[in-house]
């Protein structure tokens, strides 16, 4: 069986999505895992037909095994390998597009096989165009995961093959003493940007999101430049990109990179005292006026 | 030990405009370096100071990738030397042949201990040139990097994972891309600004290097402007702010956000 | 004639406005209303190397262009005036005299400190009754076996009691006006030196401009600048320099104005639309804008000159004079453009408006400026 499509799976196996997308293609779709062998049982259990799982000693992280899955996937060479963006699949993706020499994109809205070219609808420069792309020969493409795959039944046999990792190893893990937060799971979120001009400010937005049942974002300045808030929390081309129900901004003139990491949510609320900010081209309901005023009264107002 | 760091001269897409037609216009872009790449040279200049490395930028681009003025911005920031590939060909370069480009560089280069790069471009955001980078070159690589320390062959990595941070050690060349917030690039003084048109700049020509042929070739076939979910764009009326908040939250319930 | 910055340059305005927007942005409002002398941007100034910006490498500066330093003077000043005039007189009136004046042994003893910034330089010539008049100064410097004694006050002293060097003019001979006149250096820790109450101004409220007394306050013979009765040509030359240093604060002080009052008048609504749709308050946005770049040619005209090695007194002059003027009048015009919000502390105009006055007055009022132009222009 000469597989289609390849999929580089890392340390968890959140990549629904990238099976689906496979599978689009039509053609057999294999995965390749680098990761702990209970990843590779549930990828096997997915819609998969075949997994190569690259084992290593637990010390060895997965970029460690990037020879190994560039190896595994040129031994049966594709069209199109897919990965999610974590940074360790990234690194592996990396690898077999190397190898293969294929074209790579990161922001496909959708793929399809017509006569010998791949076709990508790819967004570029930070989401403000798409470019229809066709690809002679493979190609490689970072998208998001999505979810742990359903067992669908089956069983893809695993092969297993233990190549000699690359020279890195962990020999520490350090993690917080606080949870980092998950803005992928909470349905309403509020974003806050430059217009908050002290980080004083920053317990009136408490205030709402309490109210609201929000969790607390920003966009990229507040946090690197400021330090108000932990890297967990920004949104953006750096950061996170999420789908809630409602996103509300405070303060966000609505710059390209942050909003690039919201273009999915169901609601886009922006507060906001320039009537010209760029925020206000893509919201649902927009307030201009100050701040200071309104994010208090709307928090009295869900009381 | 030698250090290289990589560096691109580009535009914010914040500045370009997109026509009906989903071309993009970056005339009124204002270019500079981009955005991480400084956080890069920052975190490369402190292990070059500590390990006695020398530090050298490294560029690949189309037409500009070489101007004076992006080179001088580069090595102000504290770079020793750069090593600048500037061909036409290379503007609508993906990512994988610009990789292979600045691999050929690395090889070219030689004895290369590290190469460090930014976390991404400011204009494509793509987050897989060091990555395919270090496949080109068979080198380890490692993303979210925070903090390097070390000698050559002895790097001592730490980078960022979901609720923590990882220390890693890397026994060998490897390419590291480094967070975005891995350290605050100083801002460049005046003596720094003034000594860069006189460090070493070498340029490349592309035809020279030895870039592998690339088996997958890839053709734009058309643009557009993005589909976005429909907007309501509904502005309301803040005079009264406590009046203007019911009238959200009445909005908002009626619509299921809330 | 080529009307564009250099690379160097260009680089050197966008490290310079980083710079002030991360470091001096923050506290200016703060040092402005407290009026507090920003002690502490000392050392990141100096780290940024703008202190000793247009003196040569081997005397410690950056061996920038004067344009160039020019450029850094405006963007500092553009965030905070106090700021700008603390750099501007340490780097134009202190650092110069001993620079241009000083003996190979005065050099060595001052001059790669302040040129480094660390240490800080003050100027003082101005007394009580004598500003504009200069040479009626009224402070002696008598000579003693084992130096000179130096008697009197002098007022308005920018940078005191924080600078650790004082340029101070006294008469080694009263009898014989301004070619009596002689410059010392003084260090700050002088028995016979003193420094008086804080002075409360109308602007540049964090730039500290007290007083200085000098009670039998000895200096040794090594510490006269030049030989005696060159002082008052000391000055006069120095402050050809220090006036292109102000006519860049006043550029930016104006400059902060216009850009507060274009994104007010784009962010403002009256009558349904922003008020930046409004042609009177484009015309005034047009005349700030124009006067300004008008400013800006005649201040790095000047600043060329100085650069070229030709005269730059007259072009000082004019430079001043004009900047400082567009400097009041564009500030004047941003709180009318802000209307009653311009008014108060809020919004940061009415600082710009405070801190323009001054620089049609120190360093040579305008009617000085005028003087020289037209003494010039009669020739």
């Amino acid at each position: 069986m000469s597989v289609n499509a390849w999929i580089i799976v890392g340390d968890q196996p959140t990549v629904g999505s990238l099976i689906t997308v496979a599978r689009s293609l039509g053609g057999p779709v294999g995965a390749v895992v680098a990761g702990p062998r209970s990843v590779a049982e549930t990828v096997a259990a997915s819609d998969v037909d075949k997994v190569v799982w690259c084992s290593a000693p637990d010390d060895v992280p997965a970029e460690a095994c990037a020879p190994a899955v560039a190896d595994a996937i040129a031994a049966d060479p594709p069209r199109v390998v897919l990965s999610g963006r974590n940074p360790s699949e990234r690194v592996l993706l990396g690898a077999a597009a190397a190898r293969l020499g294929a074209a790579v994109l990161t922001g496909a809205r959708s793929v399809s096989i017509d006569g010998g070219d791949v076709t990508v609808v790819n967004a570029v420069f930070g989401d403000i165009a798409d470019e229809t792309v066709a690809v002679s020969g493979a190609v490689a493409l970072l998208l998001d995961g999505g979810p742990v795959p359903p067992a669908d039944g089956g069983g893809a046999p695993i092969e297993e093959v233990s190549a000699t990792p690359l020279p890195l190893k962990v020999i520490e893990t350090r993690m917080h003493d606080f949870d980092e937060v998950d803005l992928n799971s909470a349905h309403r979120v509020i974003g806050v940007g430059r217009g908050l001009k002290a980080k004083e400010d920053l317990a009136m937005i408490e205030e709402l999101a309490q109210a609201l049942e929000a969790e607390i974002a920003c966009s990229r300045p507040v946090a690197e430049g400021l330090n108000w808030m932990g890297k967990d929390r920004y949104i953006g081309s750096s950061g996170a990109h999420i789908a809630p129900q409602l996103y509300l901004t405070v303060g966000v003139s609505g710059q390209l990179q942050h909003m690039v990491g919201v273009t999915g949510a169901e609601t886009i609320v922006a507060i906001n005292s320039d009537p010209n900010a760029a925020v206000f081209q893509q919201t649902d309901y927009g307030l201009v006026g100050d701040l200071y005023q309104l994010v208090p009264a709307i928090t009295a107002a869900l009381k | 030990m030698r250090i290289v760091v990589t560096y691109k001269w580009t535009c914010d897409p914040e500045e370009a405009t997109v026509g009906a037609d989903g071309t993009v216009d970056w005339s009124r872009a204002k270019a500079g370096i981009s955005t991480y790449d400084p956080v890069a040279i920052e975190l490369a200049r402190r292990l070059a100071d500590a390990a006695g490395a020398e530090l050298i930028g490294l560029t690949a681009g189309g037409k500009g990738a070489g101007t004076p003025i992006a080179t001088k911005a580069a090595l102000s920031r504290g770079l020793d030397q750069v090593v600048i590939i500037e061909d036409e060909s290379l503007q609508e370069a993906g990512r994988s042949e610009l990789a292979a480009v600045l691999a050929a560089a690395v090889r070219r280069i030689g004895d290369v201990d590290l190469v460090i790069t930014g976390d991404s471009s400011v204009d494509v955001a793509a987050k897989m040139v060091p990555t395919v980078l270090a496949g080109e070159l068979g080198w380890p690589a490692v993303a979210e990097v925070t903090a390097v320390t070390g000698q050559a062959g002895a790097l001592r990595v730490e980078r960022a994972i979901p609720g923590g941070v990882q220390v890693l050690e890397i026994s060998g060349p490897a390419v590291l891309a480094a967070s975005a917030d891995a350290a605050v690039p100083h801002v460049p003084g005046m003596k720094e600004l003034l000594a860069a048109g006189k460090k070493p700049v070498e340029q490349l020509e592309l035809t020279a290097l030895d870039v592998p042929a690339r088996s997958a070739v890839m053709t734009v076939t058309g643009r557009a402007r993005p589909e976005r979910k429909a907007r309501k764009g509904q502005l309301i009326d803040t005079t009264d702010p406590a009046a203007a908040a019911a009238e959200l939250v009445t909005a908002l319930r009626a619509s299921g956000a809330l | 004639m080529d009307f564009e910055l250099t690379d160097e340059q260009q680089l050197i305005r966008d490290a310079v406005r980083e710079f002030a927007e991360a470091e001096v942005t923050p506290i200016a409002t703060e040092i402005d209303r407290d009026h507090r002398f920003p002690y502490e941007l000392l050392p990141k100034l100096a780290e940024m190397n703008l202190m000793g910006m247009p003196y040569p490498e081997k005397e410690g500066g950056a061996g920038a262009d004067y344009v160039s330093y020019v450029i850094a003077v405006e963007e500092v000043s553009r965030a905070c005036a106090s700021t700008g005039i603390i750099l501007s007189a340490h780097t134009s009136l202190a650092t110069w005299p001993i620079f241009k004046f000083g003996t190979e042994a005065q050099k060595d003893q001052y001059l790669h400190d302040m040129t480094s910034g660390r240490r800080l330089g003050a100027f003082a010539l101005t007394e009580p009754a004598a500003g504009t008049d200069a040479a009626a100064g009224t402070a002696t410097a008598t000579l003693h076996a084992d130096g000179y004694a130096l008697n009197g006050s002098k007022m308005f002293i920018t940078n005191a009691p924080y600078a650790d060097v004082y340029i101070v003019f006294a008469k080694t001979d009263p009898e014989r006006g301004a070619r009596g006149m002689s410059a010392f250096i003084l260090e700050k820790d002088t028995p016979g030196f003193s420094v008086g109450e804080a002075e409360h101004k109308l602007g540049i409220r964090a730039s500290s401009t007290p007083p200085v007394y000098f009670s039998d306050c000895r200096v040794p013979k090594e510490a006269l600048l030049g030989g005696e009765g060159d002082g008052f040509k000391i000055a006069m030359q120095t402050l050809d320099g220090g006036r292109i240093g102000v006519s860049a604060q006043a550029l930016g002080i104006a400059q902060a104005a216009l850009d507060a009052s274009v994104a007010y008048a784009k962010e403002r609504i009256q009558f349904g639309k922003p008020i930046a749709t409004l042609q009177a308050i484009q015309w005034m946005i047009a005349d700030m804008a124009t006067e300004i770049d008008a400013a800006r040619l005649l201040v790095y005209r000047a600043a060329s000159c100085v650069d070229n090695g030709r005269p730059y007194s007259t072009e000082g002059a004019m430079a001043k004079l004009f900047a400082s003027e567009t400097a009041t009048r564009v500030a004047g015009k941003a709180i009318q453009i802000h209307g009653g919000y311009g008014y108060t502390e809020s919004y940061p105009v009415e600082r710009n408006y405070r801190d323009a006055k001054i620089t049609e007055l120190y360093e040579g009022t305008s009617e000085v400026q005028r003087m020289v132009i037209a003494r010039s222009t009669l020739r």
